[in-house]
């Protein structure tokens, strides 16, 4: 028999290879018991599978250029079941100020792709309907237990009233015209936030800011996938796509109704969930701390934005957000490509919205030394409102949630998006700690 | 007033509570394949066109990140698209270091990235001999500079026509260096080769460090003019840490690595295995010139015991059943029998592999059961979704697994 004698190509690079013994630890150890699962849906890790909420973590829509040369995003949502789901969409301020929601009826199998410029520019919601004819392969539109009335499914969509979107426009552009009489987002050139779907049992109309909507609409099945891509026409500025993923958020464990427990210590929703049942959401938390690679200057004009989505400082329920502005985050450690690491002083001020795009080149990032163009950065985006002496937000005393994704971009054509590295999931209370990486210890 | 009667079942509460299963919140406890930091890399695919310069080639480029404060040893293996071991070679990574590998450097060119153990660290970074499982003697003084020629341009011959020395075919035949790659953490610089059982009793580790990307480049204005990326897969060591073949109550039903490791030990590298179930979206065709690609990594049949000329049977892996749903929930199949795909692959999702579109939707998504059959567990698998419009625009992003990898009885059809 011809067994592969591999030729390592490497292998005239090398010294001689003698066996050798562990530095410090001799021989063989055995490692303690460590509970762990195999199940699905079972645990806090985050990853691209089936879940009962999306997470659009940031957007950005040119509503003042025609279609075909303005900055969108465009996000899908597929249902992976054969029985028919109901997918709250909400639009959300830069702030977490809900600036509007609507209900999307997918079949069993069903795919829904949205243009957020159809919805923000045009104020044209997709149309969806109950009475929609499904697969061959689908269950019938009533065929989902979790069901509670589908009445409001019939018709679902359609143009927003001009007055509706007007404020809309305003809202997510310079965080004026709310009902709620505040400002409730950031000025920017572009209608700017972020979006959830969740899976829900109706086509109700409540608002994500009451917590009926926690206790009787949400569902708990782990079914919906989906992804973004995010397009800049412009050829001066952009000429590129980027797509990544949505975040997927499983409710843990899945099904059922909402009297179900959960193992979770706090959840996705923990800030707008009613109190005495603060988990019933039961939707996986994010995490706190991330490593993001960069690449910056040179030649080929390399550009990083981190895309950040943070979980607000303000109670949930509330209509103001003034608290989620500008919510600090501890100032990063950065690394260059030799491990030079840099940081600001402690008490820098860095901080952000709910949802932002920032250039790593930003004063809020320490700077390079050297000549090096490319590094990664070690952050704890903990925004210290859950340990905060009075109005704690949050359930209990914890990190924050955060979502990083990373976008790089080069000679004016090459664009790609991708998620940040999390270092610890969302279930675990202690985040790294800068002023230790500084230090050189242990984090 | 037009009243559906699409009415209703019973209140939500009363519905009987879902199936139990054993929830842990801990970090590197689960099954689940996440962009958390792993002992393992997963490069799926690549693509490099040797044959033209720097400027114009094809080319994927990948980046690793140690993320903890002690030094790290890593092994880059590359791997033809039969699941054949070309070329391995280790790098020496400081704490928080970082290293980016352009495989048009290592397949046209031949530079192996030159790492030393005798680098001066960060500031922050721990002591390069801190760190407690590495060997004593790491052999890693300089590792890595340039190959011959003659290596070079057997490795390009052997990524392109997957011809090797013996006459055996070991790779498929294309016109770009193609392949995939994989990356682990280990206790030395020793180049075993990961064919023998050596290296998974006495050279790889177990600490979930290591974090990294790719990007895939077609800088040509006729055929690309854009780039994707994505994480690289990241395959943790659960449970994590340890020396070399530490004993560890390992809960998965098998690992990543289980066509490698040694009868006895069958689970000893500890790594996530991943799943045989997805779902894709595609698009394609319309007026903007949608095109998408699927590309797939899948699990061969041979193993470190295989006959050198037996790799070629990777390239027919078997698949239990690929649906289409079109916008409008069509579903259409092709019987499994007559669908293959080799170790790794890019294809269009307008190939005759796939079922074919019916109607004028331009767009859905694939629900893919990738188990290849020759195992009494599911075949591992990975997909990622490349999406292109207008000849600017592209984007790469993992596709969606529908049950991770400990998942036994994945089902055969939607």
């Amino acid at each position: 028999m011809k067994r592969p004698t591999v030729f390592a190509v490497a292998v005239a690079l090398m010294a001689a290879i003698a066996s050798a013994q562990p530095r410090r630890t001799v021989g063989r150890g055995v490692l303690p018991f460590h509970d762990a699962t195999i199940d699905n849906s079972a645990s806090c890790d985050i990853s691209t599978s089936p879940a009962a909420t999306l997470l659009l973590p940031y957007f950005e829509v040119e509503v003042s250029k025609h279609v075909s040369e303005a900055k969108n995003t465009i996000f899908t949502v597929v249902n992976t079941s054969r029985v028919p789901q109901i997918a709250r969409v909400t639009v959300w301020s830069d702030q977490g100020y809900p600036a509007l929601w609507f209900n999307i009826f997918l079949t069993g199998y069903g795919v829904e792709g949205i243009s957020m410029y159809d919805v923000v520019g045009l104020g044209v919601m997709p149309s969806t309907s109950a009475l929609a004819p499904p697969g061959p392969k689908s269950a019938p539109n009533t065929d989902n237990p979790r069901f509670v009335n589908l009445e409001s499914c019939a018709t679902g969509g359609g143009e927003l009233p001009k007055e509706t979107l007007t404020g809309l426009q305003s809202v997510l552009t310079n965080g004026t015209g709310a009902s709620a009489g505040c400002k409730v987002g950031t000025q920017h050139d572009f209608a700017t936030g972020y979006v959830t779907v969740d899976v829900v049992n109706s086509c109700s109309n409540l608002s994500p800011l009451d917590i009926s909507f926690y206790s009787q609409v949400l569902s708990f099945d782990n079914v919906l996938t989906g992804d973004y891509e995010r397009i800049d026409p412009d050829t001066k500025s952009g000429n590129y796509a980027g797509g990544n993923p949505l975040v997927h958020l499983k409710a843990i464990p899945e099904g059922g109704g909402p009297t179900n427990k959960t193992a979770l210590p706090y959840t996705f929703y923990d800030r707008y969930t009613p109190s005495g049942a603060r988990k019933i959401d039961r939707r996986q938390p994010l995490p706190t701390s991330f490593a993001a690679r960069f690449i910056q200057g040179g030649k080929a004009r390399f550009f990083t934005d981190y895309v950040f989505w943070r979980e607000g400082a303000s109670v949930g329920a509330t209509n103001c957000t003034s608290a989620n502005e500008a919510m600090p985050f501890e100032p990063a450690v950065r690394f260059d490509e030799n491990e030079n690491p840099t940081s600001l002083a402690a008490s820098t001020l860095t901080n952000t919205p709910m949802a932002s795009a920032i250039a790593t080149t930003s004063a809020m990032f320490p700077p390079i030394t050297g000549f090096n163009v490319t590094g990664w950065m070690l952050m704890n985006l903990d925004n210290k409102a859950g340990t905060r002496a009075l109005g704690n937000p949050f359930s209990s005393q914890r990190p924050s949630q955060n979502w990083l994704i990373v976008r790089l971009s080069a000679e004016g054509r090459y664009a790609v998006d991708y998620d940040a590295t999390s270092l610890r999931n969302g279930c675990v209370s202690t985040a790294p700690v800068i002023a230790a990486v500084k230090a050189g210890r242990d984090q | 007033m037009k009243r559906l009667l699409l009415i209703l079942f019973a209140a939500v509460s009363s519905f009987a509570a879902a199936a139990p299963v054993h929830v842990v919140t801990d970090n590197n406890a689960s099954c689940d394949v996440g962009t958390y930091a792993a002992a393992t890399l997963l490069l799926p695919y690549f693509e490099v066109d040797y044959e033209t310069t720097t400027a114009s080639a094809v080319n994927t480029v990948f980046t690793v990140i140690n993320t903890s404060r002690t030094p790290q040893i890593i092994r880059v293996t590359v791997w033809t698209d039969l699941g054949f071991p070309v070329m391995w070679f280790p790098m020496f990574l400081t704490g928080y270091d970082m290293e980016t590998v352009s495989m048009y450097e290592l397949v046209a060119r031949g530079f192996v990235p030159v790492t030393y153990s005798g680098v001066e660290t960060g500031a922050a970074s721990a002591d390069n001999d801190a760190n407690p499982n590495h060997l004593q003697d790491i052999k890693c003084a300089r590792v890595g500079g340039s190959m011959t020629p003659e290596m070079v341009k057997r490795l390009q011959r052997i990524l392109t026509t997957g011809v090797r020395d013996t006459g055996c075919v070991v790779g498929l035949k294309h016109q770009h260096a193609t392949g995939y790659v994989t990356i682990d953490v280990t206790n030395s610089c020793d180049l075993t080769s990961p064919m023998e059982p050596g290296y998974w009793t006495d050279t790889i580790l177990f600490d979930n460090v290591l974090t990294g990307d790719y990007e895939r480049i077609n800088p040509d204005a006729a055929t690309g003019n854009y780039a994707g990326g994505s994480p690289l897969v990241h395959i943790r060591a659960i449970p994590e840490g340890g020396v070399a073949s530490s004993q560890a109550s390992v809960p998965m039903p098998y690992t990543f690595y289980d066509r490698y490791t040694p009868a006895g030990a069958k689970r000893i590298d500890r790594r996530q295995p991943l799943p045989s179930l997805f779902a894709a979206r595609f698009i394609e065709g319309g007026s903007t010139g949608f095109r998408t690609n699927f590309m797939v990594w899948r699990e061969g049949i041979t193993g470190a015991t295989s006959d050198e000329c037996d790799y070629a049977k990777n390239e027919k892996l078997a698949l239990r059943g690929l649906v289409r749903f079109d916008e409008h929930e069509n579903a259409t199949s092709i019987a499994s029998t007559s669908l293959t795909l080799p170790a790794a692959s890019a294809t269009a999702s307008n190939a005759a592999i796939f079922p074919p579109m019916t109607g004028d939707d331009r767009g859905g998504w694939f629900w893919l059961a990738l188990d290849n059959g020759a195992r009494s567990r599911p075949s591992q698998n990975w997909i990622t979704v490349q999406m292109y419009a207008e000849g600017r625009y592209a984007v790469d992003f993992d596709a969606t697994w529908l049950a991770n990898g400990c998942t036994m009885n994945a089902p055969s059809a939607p």
